[in-house]
């Protein structure tokens, strides 16, 4: 990795033109942490749904590694997929089916969140049968104690057949650790999210997403400090402007879903972008809106996305008492997606967010063949209007190269921006 | 009884004399349903759910997904999911609810003037995610609250945390009830309906499982037609009556050898939902050809009773335990089940593209149902609302290549 | 290319082919000639697909701002206009200021757009200039349900073999095109006065059908294909 791309804070337009030269070469290769790990002697478990119990994999000695979409495979899935399945699950299908993913030890899928997801995970265990599939099944109602109890069960069994499976107990001194390393993460991320309201230019959106990607797919004491330390130098640059406090107040508004007592000012052109969504790749939007030519991730000043926000911003595990019960209290007070019940809060959380941040548009991608996505979109987009916040849809499929007309897509949405009513 | 027309060339298939009866419980349903909706005790209800509690407390049901076979039939499907997508909902979206989002917008465009309005909307996930989005979409538009049943998909036997979690739900399916419709739940009364429920579905088993009979005395467009009193009127006293002359029929049909079909030469399974908008033209089309389907996946969702002890624990396992709640296994075995049972000679796996819970697997399942039974099937693609979806040439092709492998 | 004062002084049409840059220069060479001014060195913008291939423009604007800005200066009443291209087709809401202030793409699938048509003329064995007036022919338009363009395909050529007439089942292809192109039209949701560009406007009959579908009269520009160009000149002008 070139320098420019491990320095977080950027000074001047060269070192982000270098920047965004190292960034498509990182985009285009998302298995170079995951072949640093198995090439490591670690005993990896790939994952796809964000909301996974991190704290309790490491917990039993294992790493988990999310495992995304990989745009230079296509095909393979045709014989046991029909191409009305999630474009996402299709992708990654295909991708085993190529001969990829052999380098884990096995895969963890979730049920209960969506359709697809469940049922494709059934057609893996039928066509890879060496395979090693888990599955964690998880409440989709917000009975608050009642789904936390039932999640903790569910908890209880994966840790008992992950003992099984790989002969390794849950340790406790294992499980604190783990507990520290992804609260550290948290913290550092949210940080970053925060300071990036106040001045998205700070650290490139792109470049956040990278280092929340590499610590999904290797959550290691190497990924947390990368973070860590970009997370100090921007909170030392706002220390310094005295925006400190209110970066601060941001993040715990933000963790909270309460914005209420917060003010900030922004430059009155700057066009400050939301991108809302669901299992859409943070780094592919990124690099999308760099090849936007003249305005680059910057307008990015926030994202509202399973892999991004939504993982970042899941209050941390509070080890007392059960720790299965903890773990499950910690992952469902994650912000709400649309695979569970509660639209109206999440569509007032939305606006709440537009209103009191001062974003001026709103870009609402929708996975081709995603329930959860395509139902949702229509109620972002009439929320976002009831703010009076314009919105443009991104259909994202991993499987169609079609980078040019989503580009297109962005760019003239950004125009609109430029030349309707302020 | 039905011989030659006089003065009609004879048609392959026989129509059921109890269909007449089934236009009048269906029209009490109708009535039932606008008369609820302006006294303010209407629920909206997904297929799976443990109708019989709303029911039990004085509420009346109406099923979307039903009125979205009706929206099927009457080939208006196209036009009302249209109206969807002008408002953004994707075209890959769930057709039942795309329709059902058309038609409560604009629903003098739509069969009947529209669903009642709704004063709750009642889904319980055990048949597929997707309820509970539709409903939120809805619920958007009528401002009726939503409740959800989670019912987590199950692997095998239901773990007692699992049954606890799903009786802890219905505990507040009727806290949402009493504190939405001023109702109370008794139990003598859930037990009256119940009953009523237990009653109902054992007549309508019975009715599935002549068709063990050669020849069948029920096609499968038959059972899609007469199977709507029990999605809809699950609970009710009186449609104990229609399926008592359902049944008094078949009988009647068996004892006289007499079959759905004059001619009847394959017998085979169908898999998922049917195309609506092509019921009779499809199944009659094969029935000129000897085809016959004595069973089918569908139809046969519905069986189960609660009772004994725990009544909300009951509900809890039977809703918890339906066909599309448990699998891809569970399916295959069902299906390798119903193929050996019924004596088929093959099956054809629909896959309906807007419902993956039900199709999704299927390229999988139909390998596994051949190893398991020796016979032959075919899938064919298409939709159960959508006929935009459904591209007949194809379709025809794959089925006359299965049925030459009778010949 | 246009004047200072956004007077046109001449336009060319070449097809893309295989290099974006290269037909692009070889317009430019088209342009000088036909005008007597030297379009080189002329200020341009690029647009459209591949437009960040023509490098000797100073700027690059997607068509969406392009074809509102065209059509304004056209007519500047216009507040809804829907381009129907050869693989794409949009709807663009057209602010007061001419610039867009929404819009809808269908560019993901065939249908809706200039080559659903293509494939049909095709399938019925007529040039692309002759489906439009053949269509016209016909007061009962067959029904063409299928929204994919393979599938509607084979529904034409099943027609066909049962006999149904040419001009009935040209007037179903333009019914279908319509209903799709009124789908996305209401998504972003009609606003009169209406325009429609691209080359598909040039055709009468999905300009009868659409203006059927979306309760609208139609205005269209003497050139239709020409709005985004127009509209990319006049940002020119305004660097």
């Amino acid at each position: 990795m070139s320098d420019v791309g491990r320095s977080p804070v950027r000074a001047d337009t060269r070192q982000r033109a270098e920047f965004q030269l190292s960034q498509r070469v990182v985009v285009g290769d998302p298995g170079q942490r995951l072949r640093e790990l198995s090439a490591s002697e670690e005993t990896v478990i790939g994952y796809v749904y964000p909301h996974t119990p991190i704290e309790l994999l490491l917990a039993h000695g294992i790493t988990p590694s999310l495992v995304g979409t990989n745009p230079n495979v296509q095909g393979g899935f045709e014989a046991s997929l029909q191409t009305f399945s999630c474009s996402l699950t299709r992708n990654l299908f295909s991708q085993r089916a190529s001969g990829g993913l052999l380098s884990l030890s096995g895969l963890l899928f979730a049920s209960n969140t969506c359709d697809s997801l469940h049922n494709v995970a059934d057609v893996w265990r039928h066509r890879f049968p060496e395979d090693k599939i888990f599955i964690l099944t998880y409440p989709a109602a917000r009975f608050d104690e009642d789904s936390v109890r039932f999640f903790a069960e569910e908890l209880r069994i994966l840790s008992e057949s992950l003992k099984n499976a790989y002969g390794r107990p849950l340790s406790n001194d294992s499980l604190l650790t783990a507990v520290s390393l992804v609260s550290d993460f948290r913290n550092a991320a949210q940080t970053l999210y925060s300071c990036r309201l106040l001045d998205p230019s700070l650290v490139s959106y792109c470049e956040v997403a990278r280092m929340v990607r590499d610590f999904l797919v290797a959550p290691n004491t190497d990924t947390v400090r990368q973070i860590v330390e970009s997370a100090g130098a921007a909170s030392r640059i706002l220390g310094e402007r005295g925006q400190l406090t209110t970066a601060k107040s941001l993040q715990k508004g933000l963790l909270t879903g309460t914005l209420s007592d917060i003010e900030i000012v922004v430059e009155s052109n700057s066009p400050r972008i939301m991108v809302v969504g669901g299992m859409t790749e943070p780094q592919a939007i990124g690099s999308l809106f760099n090849g936007s030519t003249k305005f680059g991730d910057d307008v990015i000043v926030l994202d509202l996305l399973s892999l991004g926000f939504k993982m970042v911003f899941t209050p941390p595990v509070k080890l007392e008492g059960d720790p299965f019960v903890a773990i499950a209290r910690s992952i469902l007070g994650a912000p709400s997606e649309p695979t569970q019940e509660g639209l109206p809060a999440r569509l007032e959380f939305l606006k709440h967010l537009l209103s009191r941040l001062i974003i001026r548009g709103l870009v609402v991608c929708e996975q081709s063949f995603c329930d959860p996505d395509q139902f949702e979109a229509p109620s972002l987009v009439n929320a976002a209007s009831e703010v009076g916040v314009p919105s443009v849809r991104l259909p994202i499929d991993p499987e169609l190269s079609d980078r040019a007309r989503l580009e297109g897509r962005i760019q003239s949405f950004l125009e609109t921006l430029e030349g309707g009513p302020k | 009884m039905t011989g030659k027309e006089s003065g009609k060339e004879e048609k392959a298939y026989r129509p059921l004399k109890t269909q007449d009866l089934l236009q009048q419980v269906l029209f009490r349903y109708v009535l039932e349903g606008n008369a609820a909706s302006e006294e303010g005790h209407l629920a909206w209800v997904t297929s799976g759910f443990p109708v019989e509690i709303p029911v039990a407390m004085g509420i009346t049901a109406t099923y979307p997904e039903q009125y979205g076979a009706v929206i099927g039939s009457q080939k208006v499907g196209p036009a009302l999911c249209g109206f969807a997508e002008e408002l953004g909902y994707s075209q890959e979206l769930c057709s039942y609810a795309r329709s059902s989002i058309g038609s409560t917008r604009k629903p003098e465009e739509s069969p009947l003037n529209g669903l009642p309005k709704p004063q709750a909307l009642l889904a319980c996930n055990n048949i597929c995610g997707t309820v509970l989005r539709w409903y939120d979409a809805i619920s958007q538009m009528t401002g009726a609250p939503v409740f959800l049943l989670d019912t987590p998909p199950i692997e095998g036997e239901q773990q007692p945390h699992h049954l606890a979690y799903v009786h802890r739900g219905i505990a507040r399916l009727v806290e949402f009830l009493s504190n939405t419709f001023g109702a109370s739940l008794e139990e003598k009364r859930l037990r009256e309906v119940a009953a009523n429920s237990t009653k109902a579905i054992g007549l309508w088993t019975k009715s599935l499982e002549a068709c063990k009979n050669r020849p069948s005395p029920l096609n499968c467009a038959d059972r899609f037609m007469t199977m709507a009193p029990i999605v809809s009127m699950r609970g009710a006293e009186h449609i104990i009556e229609f399926y008592q002359a359902l049944y008094g029929e078949v009988r009647e049909r068996v004892s006289q050898g007499i079959g759905a079909i004059r001619n009847e030469k394959v017998r085979l399974l169908w898999d998922n939902i049917p195309p609506w908008f092509s019921i009779f033209k499809f199944f009659n089309g094969l029935a000129k050809r000897g085809v016959v389907f004595p069973a089918d996946t569908y139809t046969h969702a519905w069986s189960g009773s609660i009772e004994g002890e725990d009544l909300f624990d009951s509900a809890a396992t039977i809703y918890s335990n339906v066909y599309l709640n448990k699998g891809l296994q569970a399916k295959v075995d069902k299906m390798v089940e119903l193929i050996k049972d019924y004596d088929l000679d093959g099956f054809i796996m629909f896959s309906v593209r807007s419902c993956k819970r039900y199709s999704l697997g299927q390229l999988v399942s139909k390998e596994l149902v051949t190893r398991e039974t020796g016979v032959p099937g075919v899938v064919i693609e298409g939709d159960m609302v959508d006929s935009r979806l459904f591209n007949e040439a194809q379709i025809q092709t794959r089925i006359d290549a299965l049925l030459e492998m009778f010949e | 290319m246009i004047d200072s004062q956004g007077n046109v002084l001449g336009s060319h049409l070449v097809p893309t082919g295989a290099s974006g840059a290269v037909a692009a220069r070889r317009c430019l060479e088209e342009l000088s000639r036909k005008s007597v001014v030297d379009a080189t060195g002329v200020s341009t913008t690029s647009t459209g697909y591949g437009r960040s291939l023509i490098d000797f423009a100073e700027k690059s604007v997607t068509e969406i701002t392009c074809h509102s800005i065209g059509v304004h200066n056209l007519n500047a009443n216009i507040r809804l206009l829907i381009d129907v291209g050869g693989q794409d087709s949009k709807v663009i809401r057209i602010g007061e200021n001419g610039r867009p202030t929404d819009f809808e793409i269908n560019d993901k699938c065939s249908a809706g757009t200039g080559r659903f048509l293509e494939v049909m003329a095709r399938v019925l064995e007529v040039s692309i200039d002759e489906l439009g007036p053949l269509a016209l022919q016909s007061d009962s338009p067959c029904s063409i349900s299928s929204t994919c363009t393979v599938f509607a395909e084979s529904e034409v050529v099943g027609r066909i073999g049962a006999g149904e007439s040419s001009k009935d089942i040209a007037a179903g292809v333009h019914v279908a095109m319509a209903s799709k192109i009124s789908t996305l039209s209401k998504r972003v949701g009609v606003v009169t006065p209406v325009c429609v560009t691209g080359g598909v406007a040039l055709n009468p009959a999905f300009r009868h059908y659409l203006s059927k579908h979306i309760g609208a009269e139609l205005w269209v520009p003497d050139n239709p294909q020409l709005t985004g160009a127009l509209g990319a000149a006049l940002l020119s002008l305004e660097l």
